[in-house]
């Protein structure tokens, strides 16, 4: 009889109950919806996370080959106990968060990616994936670590992390910090939103499909200037480009 | 003196831009050179704040000018904090109305997010008084937060009307392609929905998030030239009519009306009496709102309004970009961006642009006269152009 | 022993200075360094305050009070301000404390409480 090998290489997921989903309103005005995913729709996500593996700005490069790397295991079946949320505006993909439960007590958080900028919607998926482990998982702690300095402004220091420095995360070994329930019920008021029901349409529209984010982190657009420039959004290098051509032909 | 005319204008996108700093400096001034069709510059100034600090690199004028090629033009960095801007153009003026130069070359530039934003709070909170203020951990916040509180005490100012300013510079930011922040907000999403407060926390009570300007990298530059040389080229006649600089106490808590911004009044009143102007006779202005409290405290200040009523003629929408007294029609520091030492610059940028009538979207109609405030440390420094246009 | 932060007297005139000038802003006085240190009172008024949540670098806490005072001898200082829930008026005492620490160095200031 022939082994099954895929049965031996498959983890086996213990049971975690769903988020349920949650919407709010941005500074822009606009409704976001956070819902979980499941496997099925990671494909969708990894196409618009590949992109920034190229963004060296604020860590994108690290967090997006990590998160891409995460998510396609947890696709694949070779994560364990993985669950992956995704923040949406109109369909559009504005954030992803993924974590894990390490056991029914203790939370590992993963990865934030937010693909658009200045909204606070990093932060905003961030709290959700806390309010997950926390409200829904019922777990007592989650071990956290950030890899860019924005990470650790808002997880860190916006949350008063407590160091668990002698117990390593799963993401680099690095030194954890922890979260734990009372330091989250400390934050809730002020950083944890969000209503539910979802209105139907809301959700509707949201599960209809996972839509490129209009505005994502870019490398720089100009290859010249990409060997003195990382990032160039607004194309400033595409401007100095266009007048040297102009200069040129005149 | 002689009088003296913007004949050329250049600008950066206000963002995160990685490239060197004197590259920054010199990409507004090809652009400026090249709006005048102008390249006989004889003296360069060049204004940052932080190139020392945060870039590691001194003496920016020299680097500047090299690269733009201009040896053995004279050049020198100005660095007098968030105004080193207009420092530099006063400066620029003097040269030229003093008669030593006819064509002067002004640029602006700083490269801040080259550091994470813990330390770019702590470059500029350097500029506060180092014994009585920075070892506390004052920041500029925090010193617009506790003016904030003793205007909202006094005359009744809320968060609505900071919110207001935020909304309205924003949006104007939207119609400029050079500003740092595209990105629409409404009052509902920053005060009102049931997540405003978390979309919108405070940075120092009472301000918040919203109500500060951003960290941006950019450049500008101006060209500043004779009359006769002004009317030897085909550009728009804009002259800079008044200049005025005051200053006040380093430490703020020495002010005796902790709620007056004295250097604003007087450079503005030292701005406009040289222009034999009045602050009725402006059509468009850029003032300095590093924080949204700013734009309604220099607005009363500069004369545009009476002390007080500033939040009352924003309520009214006359400083909208439809208004009566456009207000910040480039987005101001808040819309547009804030890279200290070329803000000032930048402010010029958009009046001359304004009374070019060359601003597209945002165009301010038949504006003849503008008006830029430029304030360095909190109040300290502060540095008020008049600007007309001519032909 | 107890630490003081001190106000500067001119020698001259007796207007008294905070922080150090060089130069009286009352009489002018050229002759440099003719200022008598005088221990500022500890009690006073606040006279606007915030909570600060953007810390500079130095700071590994979450959020910091800002104040400033008007002492008793109508002297106004900046400094640190530890009230959970302060109003405008309120009476502080002010004690000399560690204001900011960074590796090698320390700084002592007035860091206020509710009197």
């Amino acid at each position: 009889m022939a082994v099954d090998l895929e049965k031996i290489l498959r983890p086996e997921d213990h049971p975690m109950p769903p988020f349920p989903a949650k919407y709010m309103t941005l500074a822009s005005g606009e409704q976001m919806v956070i819902r979980q995913v499941d496997r099925d729709e990671i494909p969708d996500i990894l196409q618009y996370v590949a992109p920034l593996v190229n963004v060296e700005r604020d860590f994108y490069d690290v967090v997006a080959a990590r998160l891409y790397s995460e998510i396609l295991a947890y696709s694949r079946h070779r994560y364990q106990d993985q669950y992956v949320l995704v923040a949406q505006v109109d369909g559009e993909i504005a954030a992803v968060v993924n974590g894990r439960q390490v056991t029914p007590n203790l939370g590992m958080s993963l990865h934030t990616v937010a693909l658009r900028r200045g909204l606070r919607i990093g932060a905003h998926a961030f709290a959700t994936k806390m309010e997950y482990h926390m409200d829904v998982l019922g777990h007592d702690e989650v071990l956290i670590v950030a890899e860019s300095p924005i990470g650790f402004r808002r997880w860190m220091i916006e949350y008063q992390l407590e160091k668990r420095f002698g117990t390593p995360h799963e993401l680099g070994g690095v030194p954890s910090w922890s979260l734990t329930r009372e330091l989250f019920d400390r934050a809730r008021d002020t950083l944890v939103v969000g209503r539910r029901p979802v209105p139907d349409e809301l959700l509707a529209k949201a599960k209809a499909g996972i839509l490129p984010p209009s505005d994502p982190p870019t490398p720089p657009a100009d290859l010249l200037a990409a060997t003195r420039s990382m990032y160039d959004s607004t194309g400033t290098a595409l401007m100095a480009q266009r007048w040297r051509q102009e200069v040129e032909h005149a | 003196m002689r009088d003296v005319y913007v004949a050329g204008i250049g600008i950066t996108s206000f963002t995160r831009l990685e490239y060197p700093l004197a590259e920054i400096a010199a990409f507004p001034a090809m652009l400026a050179m090249k709006d005048s069709g102008l390249t006989g510059i004889e003296q360069v100034y060049v204004a940052n704040m932080g190139a020392a600090r945060v870039n590691h690199q001194t003496a920016l004028a020299s680097a500047v000018v090299d690269s733009l090629s201009l040896t053995p033009a004279g050049a020198a960095s100005i660095e007098n904090g968030p105004a080193s801007g207009s420092a530099a153009i006063k400066e620029g003026f003097l040269a030229v109305a003093s008669g030593m130069h006819d064509i002067v070359l002004v640029t602006g530039a700083e490269r801040m997010r080259e550091v994470n934003n813990l330390e770019a709070t702590d470059f500029i909170a350097t500029l506060t008084h180092p014994l009585a203020e920075y070892i506390y951990g004052v920041t500029l916040p925090s010193h617009a937060a506790m003016f904030t509180r003793l205007y909202m005490e006094k005359y009744g100012v809320t968060e609505r009307h900071l919110a207001m300013v935020a909304v309205k510079n924003q949006n104007n930011a939207m119609l400029n392609e050079f500003a740092h922040l595209h990105q629409p907000i409404t009052i509902e999403g920053i005060l009102d929905s049931p997540e405003a407060m978390t979309n919108n926390p405070y940075v120092a009570e009472p301000l918040r998030f919203f109500d500060a300007c951003p960290v941006s990298d950019g450049g500008a530059a101006v060209i500043l030239v004779s009359e006769e040389v002004a009317k030897s080229i085909d550009r728009p006649l804009v002259r800079i009519a008044g200049v005025g600089q005051a200053t006040d106490t380093h430490a703020v808590h020495e002010r005796e009306n902790p709620t007056d911004l004295l250097a604003v009044r007087r450079a503005a009143e030292l701005s406009f009496g040289m222009a034999g102007l009045t602050p009725s006779d402006v059509d468009v202005a850029e003032l300095h709102d590093a924080f949204t409290i700013l734009e309604i405290a220099e607005s009363e200040e500069v004369g545009f309004f009476a002390k007080g009523e500033g939040h009352i003629a924003l309520e009214k929408g006359e400083t909208a970009l439809d208004g009566r007294l456009p207000i910040n029609p480039s987005g101001g520091l808040k819309g547009k961006g804030h890279p200290v030492g070329a803000t000032g610059v930048g402010q010029a940028h958009e009046i001359v642009h304004q009374l070019r009538g060359e601003a597209g979207a945002r165009q301010i109609a038949d504006a003849r006269i503008g008006f830029t405030c430029n304030f360095g440390g909190f109040g300290n420094n502060v540095i008020c152009l008049t600007f007309v246009r001519e032909n | 022993m107890a630490r003081e932060i001190y106000a500067y007297e001119c020698t001259e005139c007796g207007t008294l200075h905070y922080p150090f000038k060089m130069r009286c802003r009352n009489c002018g006085e050229l002759e440099p360094f003719k200022f008598k240190t005088v221990p500022l009172p500890k009690r006073g008024k606040l006279l606007t305050f915030t909570k600060v949540y953007n810390l500079p670098a130095a700071y590994e806490v979450a959020t910091l009070g800002i104040a400033i005072v008007e002492l008793a001898n109508g002297i106004r200082v900046t400094g640190q301000l530890e009230v959970d829930d302060p109003t405008i008026g309120m009476d502080l005492l002010g004690d000399v404390g560690v204001v900011r620490e960074e590796p090698y160095n320390r700084y002592w200031g007035f860091i206020f409480r509710a009197a």
